[in-house]
């Protein structure tokens, strides 16, 4: 019995008692985890999974810029990748208003534009290992100042994210209803995709600008499977991410991997599972199917 | 006094002139069927009364606040997919009382059993929306919109696709509507519909409007040359010249 406590403590404790660096790395992670599972929910409901992945390719050129002009300095680069972030944001849904064409082809163009410009940067100042970096990320080198910053932006996004709840709601299910009653659905559509920007660099330091997307859908996909609620989709997305989070750090920590792809693949780990064995629409729901008795509740469906 | 009329109203969309120069007035308390075939502009008039589309030229005159006005679009208009029950759905219809912030309350939720409850959907509050028949899909966006008070009201082809006990509700609660004050625009194309329902027809056809009693269009309908001899649901005539127009509006 002791013999377990000890392992269990060795494996899920220690790290995180021993070394600072792995509790800051928690707490980013978790910090995270609570901000930008929702958002994904919210993406992957409307269709958007892609977009967070065009996003996170359109902020490298800010975080590059930031890069060259002040080094490898987190408030420098971060400010640049929110930049370049509501810019191709801003000018894709623009370009698609203006134009008629769908918003993912003109967000697709941009982003690859800003892609191209941003390893243009890169590799005119730094080496291949300074574009690993910012493409990757280094969660074990978090220090103050970027834990500040993600708490910052996680706090910031579960607020925004209350106050435009019920509209963003309303908005994916009939945007018409909603222009109806007079409210802009292009300004909470903005509003939501500044969030989606400003969440991607918090977690590019973290994860890197790639696998910070990971966070934001794997958990969201992985959910689907579990439940068909609004709220059970956000809670349960959550409490993915976290987990994932946690269990992708240890497991960096012990085995001596890069931590981003840690957590990432941790968190496809939970998709596969869930594609396999959960509740709905997986596998074994499939094979398992078995249909509901007939309605004998005399309310429903009775002719009045 | 009449709360919605059109000025010689001339709208476009896609850079090609819809209609042009219509002008009229919507009674209050009436229902108006809008007749005319496929891309007579039909949805596009909605747009305009509902303020989503600019006229090229003239107005509408709508005395009812934007809040207050409701438009069932055409079936299938919705995400189907997205995880939300009747129970949401028809709250939602609160927005212009309860807006983004306010909580539901203990009336709301009194006011929303009552409505279920006449439109056949008790215990259905908490059914997926992907879940639900057509006719129910339909009966609780009629829901939304008796949640939302609206006092001016238009369905794009309500009845297409739902079974004949959700048209009998339909046709009573737009009815029941009517009569409490409300306008109600209902586009049509079923002839039966349009005699148990409509109190005066707007006939849309090549760009032009005209103001028919639904009288008038029954009986040209009922001249056997008009009847289409392969398809079970009457169909309407739509030639303007054909039908001789209303002298009240």
């Amino acid at each position: 019995m002791l013999d377990l406590l000890t392992t269990l403590n060795a494996w899920l404790l220690a790290p995180l008692t021993d070394y600072a660096f792995m509790r800051r790395a928690l707490v980013g992670g978790l910090a995270l985890s609570l901000a930008a599972p929702p958002l994904g929910v919210f993406l992957m409901l409307r269709g958007m999974s892609l977009v967070g992945d065009a996003m996170a390719h359109a902020v490298l050129p800010g975080v590059a810029l930031g890069f060259v002009l002040a080094g490898f300095s987190l408030p420098a680069m971060s400010l640049g990748g929110l930049v370049a972030g509501l810019l191709v944001a801003g000018l894709a849904g623009s370009v698609s208003r203006m134009t008629g064409h769908r918003e993912d082809s003109a967000m697709a163009s941009f982003y690859l534009i800003s892609l191209a410009l941003g390893v243009m940067l890169v590799s005119l100042r730094g080496s291949s290992v300074d574009l690993t970096h910012v493409l990757f990320g280094s969660i074990l080198a978090i220090d103050d100042t970027a834990l500040w910053l993600i708490a910052s932006v996680a706090s910031a996004t579960l607020l925004v994210m209350a106050l435009i709840f019920r509209v963003l709601v309303v908005e994916c299910l009939d945007p018409l209803f909603l222009r109806g009653q007079g409210i802009r659905g292009g300004l909470v559509h903005g509003v939501f995709l500044g969030l989606m920007v400003l969440n991607l660099t918090a977690g590019f330091q973290t994860l890197g600008t790639l696998m910070a997307v990971g966070l934001m859908m794997l958990p969201a996909t992985t959910a689907r499977f579990w439940t068909q609620r609004l709220e059970g989709l956000i809670g349960l997305a959550i409490l993915i991410a976290m987990v994932s989070s946690t269990g992708g750090l240890l497991v960096s920590y012990h085995l001596g991997l890069p931590s981003g792809p840690c957590i990432i693949l941790v968190a496809g780990i939970a998709y596969l599972a869930s594609a396999l064995c959960g509740r709905h629409g997986s596998l074994l729901a499939r094979v398992r199917r078995r249909a509901a008795p007939l309605e004998t509740d005399e309310n429903a469906c009775k002719p009045s | 006094m009449s709360r919605l009329s059109l000025e010689a109203l001339t709208l476009a969309q896609g850079g090609r002139t819809v209609l042009e120069n219509i002008s009229g007035t919507f009674e209050d308390g009436a229902i108006t069927a809008l007749v005319g075939a496929n891309g007579a502009g039909k949805s596009t008039l909605i747009q305009a009364i509902m303020g989503l589309l600019t006229p090229l030229s003239g107005k509408v005159n709508c005395g009812v606040p934007k809040e207050r006005r409701a438009w069932l679009p055409q079936q299938l208009a919705l995400d189907l997919t997205f995880p939300m029950s009747v129970e949401e759905l028809m709250l939602s219809g609160c927005w212009p009382t309860h807006g983004t912030f306010k909580r539901y309350g203990p009336a709301d939720y009194r006011r929303m059993h009552t409505i279920m409850q006449r439109l056949g959907l008790s215990g259905l509050a908490h059914r997926p929306l992907g879940e639900l028949s057509g006719g129910q899909r339909q009966r609780a966006l009629l829901g939304r919109t008796l949640m939302q008070e609206a006092e001016l009201l238009l369905l794009d082809e309500p009845f297409a696709n739902v079974d004949t006990h959700t048209v009998e509700i339909l046709c009573d609660t737009l009815r029941e509507m009517a009569s409490a004050g409300a306008t109600v625009i209902v586009v049509l194309h079923d002839m039966e519909q349009l005699a148990q329902l409509a109190d005066c027809v707007l006939l849309l056809a090549s760009g032009h409007a005209q103001w028919v009693e639904p009288e008038t269009l029954l009986e040209r309908h009922h001249a056997p040359a008009r009847r289409h001899a392969h398809t079970q649901a009457p169909f309407i005539s739509l030639n303007l010249p054909d039908v001789p127009p209303c002298s009240t509006y």
